[in-house]
């Protein structure tokens, strides 16, 4: 198994992984087990080191044509310390001897200089339980040439879909990385992951009428899967590139329903309820939720979890940026908001442990989010049922705009929006706009789709009809 | 060869790394190869009602590798500034361009013959952001942030930030490039939540620039900006809503930024033209009003300190100004060597790479529409019913030249005269009909999008500004 951690507390399984990967863990380990020594003898009271390590191969093509071969490998380390409860981080991307001194000696003055906060401690080391592996033995031959051939044949089918697409941009690649953790307080833990990623970005062309732009892109970690990702992310980009030619303006402006892909669904209402969850927002009183805890929130049935365990999703993973074991985490259930969000530093203010939301890299402070998001599927069957619900009306595929997490007040373009008559799809639309407000409309969910979708490898949301939304055409 | 153009102190420099990167690169004779090094080093603060969630200091560098093998580049990075490590990732760049080489239909040209850079160019300030203490930087948030909560009852939250990085890069190419560069870009902001009833609203400033300390705050200071947050978070709660549509409006210096920005910058992208943005084949045409003449520069115009200032490309090439539209007729697109050699013009020195292991990708540097002779009363006074709208926020562009972009305030006008203050909405429309709408260009300029980053697969420090402007856009209000 590829996840370790600490000894004493769970018995190391491997798995999966090779002798070079366990060098490597090894070898990440160690170095942050040096780093927190070091920082302890530069005077920090506590000390916190996090690394990871990288190799990519990725295939980039540009405009039809192969644009770039990359291959690449690095590693990066990060040092938060304490010092009479104040906060001091540093990072860097050497690894010798007097790099790590100088980390070590600039986290400790940084601390130095801050104020004091009570809060400002390391959680204790808690039991994790692994994950099955994230890395699939098939993914080691798995290279540059490789890469190239899976970025040609993602060109290569949207070519064949239809002569009017014009390729932007395409990439495909494997990353794999792995992620050390060690601190004073005897955190340890040490993980793999790798992933294939694919992603196209285009638009469809006829004469003088350049269609709108359009994004579609998956990550998976079972080479198994790899095809029939590639598939859906060509067949999926090409199908809605094709279909946003000839767009016109909306027929008129209204204020009612409106479809939402599952993409478009988590922009506009999902990210701004994990915003206003952070502890961290509640604690500093910007959160536009921090009274309704334990309230009904949204309509009934609504349910969103983070669950880090889901391996089908990127943010998959045994444990956090400090870490704290990652759990599955139940946000909203039918409609109630369960719970906030907690990392360490979250968790201290109020004297309870994490959830195990710490987010990040090595070259931040950790912050706090969610791992996975997964919205469950309703009762609305499938997109075309809900077409049919709607009636006539938009169907937004993707929001370009901006939510203000404060107020929820949210206002941008329907990208790749279509117009609804009779409950079926009638034309492409341009420059529609949306507005309303997020918190308020999450009441105002008329229907969910009956299937939880994939999104972009990172997520999973139904299609979703919610009323009340303002639409003015252009 | 360009001349060398070296401006601030010359103390505390690190030993020249263009000497190492030419031993490696006499080390393996071959085709094109552009070597840079490149450091990044960033110091971050920020405070939250009065705590300090980041103290952090941070550096990644090393060497970025590109090479053209066989009609396509590879590239490779190492994280070491050192001749074996060096040659190593040559030879895995030429590895990766050739394996890769078969998938390439359509092979490189030749790279054009420019006059590549040689010297040291440094931008203003480095010295002296590099030489103030961070602790100074950290007392100035914590007072600016207490000072934003104490501005009225109604204020629940503030908080505020601190950001400076630093680059060098040494630049070496097989060409002939030998460039050793240095830059400093400070960016401040500050955030005011303000509640009611219930209700939130958010107020924010900021500001970014390349060059020192002063610079950063020469038109305001920390406490200024601070102020006009919380005071626009406190306004905002009993502002009401613009009625969405298609509508006349006054933009800001900072939303003329964002326009040409987002809505024609890309568009003229030449890797974007070469998709088929709406820009592609209409050279020589006419795109905007004859009010309009829009640049892209590396050289800071009009006024010291644009955020994404910066003499020599991650090519060695010289940044020079881009006229992309003249009085209305489209004259340019922003070109790095391989798209130049492909249209058959000279590259304006728009490469550019966000760190060591990121290879160079065609970006803007600092976006504007040059001043015209319109004073602001003029612009109100000829509104019978439209919107003044400032403070930007977030912005989007399609190839199609369809634009969002957020405002954060919006004041109607009506009959030439301007009201009250209503909530900020987002705004759409396409690049080139808004610009053929232009009917009146003031005369201030602003830099104003010098904090932030623009993204395109890799983030850029960009700014883009201008002088008031007016034209028609649609309004995403919440009546329509």
């Amino acid at each position: 198994m590829s996840t370790r951690t600490s000894p004493g507390i769970q018995a190391a399984e491997r798995g999966h992984d090779t002798a070079a990967q366990r060098e490597r863990e090894d070898a990440l380990l160690a170095r942050c087990e040096s780093l927190v020594a070091e920082a302890l003898r530069a005077g920090a009271d506590e000390a916190e080191a996090f690394a990871t390590h990288a190799e990519k191969s990725l295939a980039t093509f540009e405009k039809g044509d192969l644009k770039l071969a990359h291959v690449d490998e690095g590693s990066s380390i990060g040092l938060r310390v304490f010092k009479h409860q104040r906060l001091g981080f540093a990072a860097t991307n050497q690894f010798d001897t007097a790099s790590l001194a100088g980390v070590a000696r600039n986290a400790v003055a940084l601390a130095t200089a801050s104020p004091a906060d009570v809060a400002n401690r390391l959680p204790d080391a808690r039991p994790i339980v692994q994950l099955p592996p994230l890395v699939h033995a098939g993914l080691d031959r798995f290279g540059i040439e490789e890469a190239v051939d899976l970025g040609h044949t993602l060109l290569t089918r949207a070519q064949a879909f239809d002569k009017r697409l014009s390729v932007d941009g395409a990439n495909a690649g494997v990353s794999r990385v792995a992620q050390a953790v060690h601190t004073s307080r005897g955190v340890r833990a040490v993980e793999s992951d790798a992933m294939v990623t694919l992603s196209i970005s285009g638009m469809a062309i006829a004469g003088a009428d350049v269609g709108g732009f359009h994004y579609q892109s998956d990550a998976v970690r079972d080479p198994a899967c790899v095809q029939a990702a590639l598939h859906q992310v060509v067949d999926d980009f090409a199908g809605t590139s094709v279909g946003n030619l000839g767009a016109q303006r909306a027929p008129n402006s209204y204020q009612g329903l409106v479809l939402f892909s599952p993409d478009a669904f988590l922009d506009l209402f999902v990210a701004p309820v994990l915003s206003a969850a952070s502890a961290i927002a509640v604690q500093r009183g910007r959160s536009a939720l921090a009274q309704r805890l334990g309230e009904r929130i949204g309509v009934l049935g609504l349910a969103i979890h983070d669950t880090p365990e889901d391996l089908g999703l990127a943010g998959a993973g045994s444990f956090d940026r400090e870490g704290q074991p990652a759990r599955r985490f139940a946000l909203v259930e039918d409609g109630v908001l369960m719970g906030w969000l907690y990392n360490g530093y979250a968790a201290a203010v109020e004297n309870r442990t994490s959830t195990g939301h710490a987010r990040g890299g090595a070259r931040g402070v950790p912050g706090l989010g969610a791992h996975a998001i997964s919205v469950a599927g309703g009762t609305g069957g499938t997109r075309e049922t809900l077409l049919a619900t709607l009636g006539r009306g938009l169907l937004v595929q993707r929001f370009s705009g901006s939510v203000d997490p404060a107020s929820g007040d949210f206002s941008g373009v329907a990208k790749s929006s279509r117009w609804v008559e009779g409950g079926r799809v009638s034309g492409p639309v341009r420059e529609t706009m949306l507005s309303g407000n997020a918190y308020q409309l999450l009441a105002r969910i008329a229907q969910l789709g009956t299937v939880a979708e994939r999104v972009d490898g990172s997520a999973r949301a139904p299609w979703a009809l919610v009323d009340g939304l303002s639409v003015t055409a252009g | 060869m360009l001349d060398s153009m070296i401006s601030g102190s010359t103390t505390s420099l690190a030993a020249d790394p263009t000497d190492i990167l030419s031993e490696a690169l006499a080390a393996t004779p071959g085709g094109f190869v552009e070597l840079r090094w490149h450091k990044k080093e960033t110091r971050g603060l920020t405070v939250e009602k009065g705590r300090v969630d980041n103290a952090t200091a941070s550096e990644h560098s090393g060497v970025g590798v590109r090479v053209l093998e066989q009609g396509t580049f590879g590239f490779a990075s190492t994280d070491r500034l050192e001749k074996g490590a060096i040659v190593r990732a040559i030879d895995q760049a030429r590895t990766a361009a050739r394996a890769s080489s078969r998938a390439r239909r359509e092979r490189v040209p030749d790279l054009p013959e420019v006059a590549l850079a040689r010297g040291r160019f440094d931008t203003p300030g480095v010295d002296e952001t590099r030489g103030r203490s961070i602790e100074s930087a950290l007392e100035m948030l914590l007072e600016v942030e207490r000072g934003a909560r104490a501005s009225s009852t109604r204020v629940t939250s503030a908080s505020t930030a601190y950001a400076e990085i630093y680059e060098e890069k040494g630049i070496v190419t097989s060409d002939g490039a030998k460039v050793w560069t240095r830059t400093v870009r400070p960016e401040f902001r500050v955030i005011a939540i303000a509640a009611k009833g219930g209700e939130m609203q958010r107020g924010a400033e900021s500001v970014g620039v390349t060059g020192g300390w002063e610079c950063l705050f020469e038109t305001r200071s920390p406490a200024q900006l601070a102020e006009k947050a919380a005071q626009q978070a406190v306004d905002l709660l009993d502002a009401g809503y613009p009625e969405g549509g298609r509508t006349e409006v006054l933009l800001s210096p900072a939303l003329v930024g964002l326009l040409t920005h987002e809505a024609v910058g890309h568009t003229v992208e030449a890797d974007f033209v070469a998709s088929g943005s709406c820009a592609a084949g209409r050279i020589g045409t006419r795109v905007a009003s004859d009010l309009v003449t829009l640049c892209d520069s590396g050289v800071s115009e009009y006024h010291v300190g644009a955020g994404g200032t910066m003499f020599v490309d991650d090519e060695g090439v010289a940044a020079v100004r881009a006229t992309v539209i003249e009085n209305g007729i489209l004259k340019s697109y922003l070109h790095d060597r391989e798209s130049a050699a492909r249209f058959g013009v000279a590259p304006t020195g728009n490469a550019r790479a966000w760190e060591y292991d990121d290879e160079p990708l065609i970006r803007m540097r600092n976006t504007y529409i040059a001043p015209g002779t319109s004073s602001m009363e003029e612009m109100i006074a000829g509104v019978e019913d439209g919107y003044l709208l400032d403070g930007a926020s977030n912005g989007q562009a399609d190839a199609n030249g369809e634009f969002m972009f957020g405002t954060r305030e919006a004041y109607r006008i009506v009959r030439g005269k301007k009201g009250p203050l209503m909530r900020g909405v987002n705004i759409s429309g396409t690049a080139f009909d808004v610009l053929q709408s232009v009917d009146a260009v003031g005369t201030d300029f602003r830099w104003d999008l010098g904090s932030g980053h623009c993204g395109k697969g890799q983030p850029a420090k960009v700014d883009a500004g201008g002088p008031w402007l007016r034209c028609n856009v649609v309004l995403g209000g919440r009546k329509s």
